[in-house]
């Protein structure tokens, strides 16, 4: 049960006034009809909804105006026509977005592969187009279409991406002290059994079908693997500073964390972890509840203590 | 000679990046001042603002924004104004930019910065929405020239024009940024001096400059790479119209280390000379 650090620079979208450019992006699309509004003057209203309207068409598809039209909506340049220059923005529009889902999932990209990952980018941003000020959260949808996803494993995929994102929420959560041993020596023993214990803030349990903690870890360390096959797997995921954790956790730590973080005593969630090892002898049982115990709080997990 | 505003002239500055924090923090270089990317830093109470804070603490900071959308005909977003006046306090930042663009209509954000059609009605409806964010944040708001690769057919003025006409219609402070001015004047064919020469320099409170991508039928503001010696030769014009104003280098993507990054933007002093 090692924990493992993520990469330092995961999971903030580095916003910014450029225009990004995208290698491969799409070529030019096709023409499409003459919209309705070829005839009378246009609003700025109206001028905004057809230039965002035609800018976040995905680019594997007709563009919804007509180069007449365009050129009545976006004057042509010397070297430009008015749809290549419209064109310019919505080329940017696509490729921001998916270099923000890239910042969120390399590895699930990477698992992909290039194309299929900028397919599927594609497609999550058609159906999940971005509404607020921020992309920190943007990416929150993407195990979903996963799962919806025709692709060679969407279980592996979907749980990787719930991996991935779960290390983004895990960035921005507040930031928490952590509590460790010395604290707990202040304690007094008669008071053990009623302490609660506030776990850290920024934890998610992740329960997961496929072993994604693995591959991701492997994939860091440079040693990519194929994709694996099913095998249930728990995974935490939390911050101390300005690290972002990684824990595989055994059955015993999950019921412990899960039973704390609903608020039970102390007593309440070690009961729980020796129902889990009743099989156990008397001897054996004591040094697993206390080895999970004592990596629990090793581990950073715990961020304050109620008597 | 101080601008309108009384704004500080805080030198030489950098666009604060992820990838040079761990330098800033362990080496706290002497530099004069940091400009932020606002909305790294909003919709987050974790770590962003952890690295925020400590930076903070030991360089003054600007604030500047990309979701503004001023110039959308969407209603403004009072949550986003509020996010952004609790981080200008948290950070104490020294002023507000953001960018005389649109970013999305209708309820979605595209995340670009979009060009205005320069018409009268945009420009009411701008100024309009200037004002009522500078009574927001009790503070004036400074509008950046973007750069734009399309002219809307409508347009009934140059974007000088609509500049310079909406400052002094809602009394807001300028960004000028010399390279869009370049990049805007290669695309749509202009002299990038009939603009710096419409220009109220006594409203403008600070300079960006920065690298581009030439596709040769037009030019793209990527941010990438050194600042070209006409875009430092265009500071120098516009320095010398101006008060005396700090400058700022954006460098956004293939990012080199720091010392190199502020070794660029130091090449300011080469063109505007003792001011700074």
């Amino acid at each position: 049960m090692n924990r493992e650090a993520t990469a330092d620079a995961v999971g903030l979208h580095e916003r910014a006034s450029a225009t990004p450019e995208r290698a491969g992006a799409l070529p030019p699309a096709a023409l499409g009809a003459a919209p309705a509004w070829t005839a009378g003057e246009l609003g700025l209203r109206a001028q905004q909804e057809w230039f965002a309207a035609i800018i976040s068409t995905p680019q594997e598809q007709a563009a919804p105006v007509d180069e007449r039209s365009a050129s009545r909506l976006i004057a042509p340049s010397a070297t430009l026509s008015s749809l290549e220059r419209i064109d310019i923005y919505r080329r940017g529009y696509h490729a921001r977005l998916i270099e923000c889902l890239l910042d969120d999932y390399p590895v699930l990209a990477h698992s992909l592969g290039e194309a299929a990952f900028d397919a599927l980018c594609r497609r999550y941003i058609a159906r999940h187009p971005s509404s607020g000020p921020s992309l920190n959260y943007f990416g929150r949808h993407m195990a979903e279409l996963c799962r919806s996803e025709p692709l060679p494993q969407p279980g592996f995929a979907a749980d990787l991406a719930r991996l991935e994102w779960a290390i983004v929420l895990a960035i921005h959560a507040p930031t928490s002290e952590v509590i460790g041993f010395e604290d707990l020596s202040q304690v007094p023993s008669e008071r053990w059994p009623g302490a609660r214990f506030r776990v850290n803030p920024s934890l998610a349990i992740l329960h997961l079908e496929y072993p994604a903690n693995a591959y991701l870890q492997a994939y860091r360390q440079g040693k990519p693997t194929a994709p694996p096959g099913a095998r249930p797997t728990s995974v935490a995921v939390y911050r101390t500073g300005r690290s972002v954790w990684r824990l595989e956790l055994d059955p015993t730590m999950v019921a412990l964390l899960e039973s704390l973080a609903k608020g039970a005593t102390l007593e309440a969630g070690l009961a729980e972890v020796e129902a889990l090892l009743a099989h156990e002898t008397a001897e054996e049982l004591g040094r697993k509840v206390s080895h999970c115990f004592q990596h629990s709080v090793s581990s950073g997990l715990f961020s304050a203590i109620s008597l | 000679m101080a601008n309108r505003f009384q704004l500080p002239n805080l030198g030489i500055g950098l666009g604060l990046r992820t990838t040079h924090y761990a330098t800033i923090l362990e080496h706290r270089p002497a530099v004069d001042w940091f400009e932020i990317l606002t909305e790294n830093y909003l919709r987050t109470e974790g770590r962003p603002l952890d690295f925020l804070d400590q930076i903070a603490e030991s360089y003054p900071v600007a604030m500047h924004g990309v979701s503004l959308s001023i110039g959308s005909t969407d209603s403004l977003d009072r949550q986003y104004l509020s996010e952004l006046k609790a981080l200008r306090d948290r950070c104490q930042a020294r002023w507000v930019s953001d960018h005389l663009c649109w970013t999305g209509v209708a309820g979605k954000n595209t995340h670009d910065l979009l060009p205005m059609p320069y018409t009268e009605e945009a420009l009411a409806h701008v100024a309009d929405r200037v004002r009522a964010v500078q009574d927001f944040l009790g503070a004036p708001l400074a509008l950046e020239n973007p750069s734009s690769y399309a002219q809307f057919a409508a347009d009934s003025m140059s974007e000088w024009e609509f500049l310079g006409r909406l400052a002094e219609d809602a009394d807001c402070a300028l960004l000028l940024d010399v390279n869009n001015v370049y990049v805007s004047s290669r695309n749509h064919g202009f002299d990038p001096l009939t603009y710096l020469n419409a220009i109220p320099f006594d409203r403008v409170v600070q300079f960006h400059v920065a690298g581009h991508t030439d596709h040769g039928t037009h030019i793209i503001d990527s941010h990438i790479g050194p600042v070209i010696d006409p875009v430092w030769q265009l500071l120098g014009a516009a320095h010398a119209r101006s008060t005396g104003v700090p400058v700022l280098l954006e460098w956004d993507a293939e990012i080199p280390s720091f010392e190199v990054t502020h070794a660029e933007a130091l090449r300011a002093r080469e063109f505007i000379g003792a001011a700074a």
